[in-house]
């Protein structure tokens, strides 16, 4: 049996005069592959489609892959709303960018002092001191890293996102690159005691591997196929809800205290202030949707991301 | 106003008017050396305390940005704030040579006019009590207002700017101990490329805003009916 549903865009305009035809058990994927076949400008993840908004509501429910058009009480002559949201990237495309470019931009601050620090006299590349080539390792290190994270460890729940987000994060990542860069390798940069550098770079690896291994417990969470929250637990995540910001956010505060640059603690604090947004995000959505009521687990008591305070 | 209880709505309307009456005093100042005078040159010496005083006090409009007293974002509150304390505390207040100036006294003028009508606004429209043409002159006075100010402060800073480079003004360089540098002569000539820009976008909203709240009333009916 089939259905025809009427798609508006939230202005009122009519989106497809003669409506989209669907089966009645059709799912979401099916509705998005069918409308682009009929407007092939907009493939699947560039569409958002929303049910008119009940009263009280500032917007309506958004339909989920996954889900079937029934779920939502969808029948013949039933309205959606769809929404353009524009070209779309995926994930992986652009964390890819984003770490590479640091990987790139670093290094040219260690290796061309002539070329970056122009008329600036003071030690060449040659006498590098043990704290600047300590920092290129870590640096380098983390970025690889976080590659090869992107590729065999991380599962992305959400596809894509705008393709505007490409450069904005590439400008972050790589402006905070070459910020952070061109003070620690600059000609009259000032050493800190190698031993404050040592413990402080020892503290950050132990911190890199426990963020590794919260990304490898995030990964686990799900089984293969299902979608949902998922407590997480063991490791440090029996204390705190995103305890892999915890261990990058300190990873980076060591690197500052063995640099001893107040430009490392501006980006430290930059990272810090946005992941805590993040981390505020999803604590509010775990305690909500595991709220303990109607059988559901209630989510335990925990920090949100910097014990003893946050 | 979403998310305003009546305490809120209370200290706000404290807020916007204690305001209106710092920049109001600011104005009368301001008044009182231009009619003695005849020109708005030394401004700064007749108001400055207050105009220091009051553009400090209104760091506050970020908080209740970032609590959500009031609408709008947080971050747009705090740009504006700053370009205006930097041009303010971290310019002028530093720079006797320019304070005398005619840019720092069109700059003086064009804020405490803005700011007389700004704050009864926001106090009228929290008590309900909002005159249309309080509504009128608060989205029409903007108009030659802020390009005034823009010019004003803009200027001041293009006057300041050698004696910042020679004095070394806030500026700090290598070697020291956290391995930082700053040029402040060189962050104002950056600010100042990026002001047009900026200041541009503000206004722009401005004019958007106009026009939906200056809409005839009869109109704003019948699109609320459909």
């Amino acid at each position: 049996m089939a259905i025809k549903l009427v798609v508006k865009s939230r202005t009122g305009r009519d989106v497809l005069p003669d409506g989209i035809l669907l089966p009645s058990n059709a799912t979401v994927d099916e509705l998005k592959a069918r409308f682009a076949e009929l407007k092939p400008r907009y493939y699947a993840s560039r569409q958002r489609f929303t049910l008119p908004p009940r009263d009280g509501q500032r917007s309506g429910d958004l339909l989920v892959s996954g889900k079937k058009l029934s779920d939502y009480g969808l029948e013949d002559g039933s309205m959606l709303f769809f929404k353009d949201l524009g070209a779309q990237i995926t994930y992986s495309t652009v964390f890819f960018w984003e770490y590479f470019g640091p990987l790139v931009v670093y290094p040219l601050f260690y290796f061309l002092p002539h070329l970056l620090y122009p008329g600036i006299k003071g030690h060449t590349s040659a006498e590098r001191g043990t704290v600047q080539t300590l920092a290129l390792g870590y640096w380098t290190f983390h970025y690889v890293k976080r590659l090869l994270e992107t590729f065999y460890v991380h599962k992305f729940s959400h596809a894509t996102m705008p393709v505007f987000n490409l450069f904005k994060n590439c400008a972050y990542y790589w402006g905070f690159a070459a910020f952070v860069a061109y003070f620690v390798n600059h000609p009259l940069f000032t050493s800190p005691p190698l031993a404050q550098a040592y413990w402080a770079l020892a503290f950050s690896m132990a911190c890199q591997f426990a963020n590794f291994r919260c990304h490898i417990i995030l990964a686990n969470l799900r089984p293969a196929g299902t979608k949902g929250y998922v407590i997480p637990r063991g490791f440090l995540f029996d204390w705190i809800t995103c305890p892999n910001y915890t261990a990058e956010i300190l990873g980076w505060v060591g690197f500052t205290v063995a640099t001893q640059t107040v430009a490392a603690a501006i980006f430290t604090l930059v990272g810090a202030a946005q992941m805590a947004q993040w981390a505020l995000g999803k604590h509010a959505r775990l305690r909500k949707t595991f709220d303990g009521l109607e059988g559901r687990e209630k989510y335990p008591r925990r920090w949100i991301m910097l014990p003893p305070f946050f | 106003m979403a998310g305003t209880g009546a305490i809120s709505r209370a200290y706000l309307l404290l807020y916007n008017v204690t305001m209106f009456a710092g920049w109001a005093y600011a104005l009368y100042e301001l008044a009182k050396h231009a009619s003695a005078t005849n020109t708005v040159e030394g401004s700064y010496a007749a108001a400055g305390d207050t105009i220091r005083l009051f553009q400090l006090v209104s760091g506050l409009e970020i908080l209740h940005a970032a609590l959500g007293l009031v609408g709008g974002s947080w971050g747009a509150a705090l740009m504006q704030w700053a370009g205006r304390s930097n041009v303010l505390f971290g310019v002028v207040a530093a720079e006797p040579e320019v304070q005398g100036s005619l840019a720092v006294g069109i700059m003086c003028w064009a804020w405490a006019l803005s700011e007389v009508i700004r704050y009864p606004w926001y106090a009228a429209s929290l008590a309900g009590i909002c005159p249309r043409w309080l509504t009128w002159l608060r989205y029409t006075a903007f108009i030659p207002l802020y390009p005034l100010g823009v010019v004003g402060e803009m200027w001041a800073v293009v006057l300041a700017l050698p004696h910042i480079k020679q004095r070394g003004l806030r500026t700090i360089s290598m070697p020291n101990a956290g391995n930082f540098a700053f040029d402040y002569s060189l962050f104002l000539m950056v600010l100042l490329c990026l002001y047009p820009f900026l200041w541009f976008r503000l206004y722009s909203f401005l004019f958007r805003q106009r026009r939906k709240k200056l809409q005839p009333t009869a109109a704003a009916a019948r699109k609320k009916r459909q």
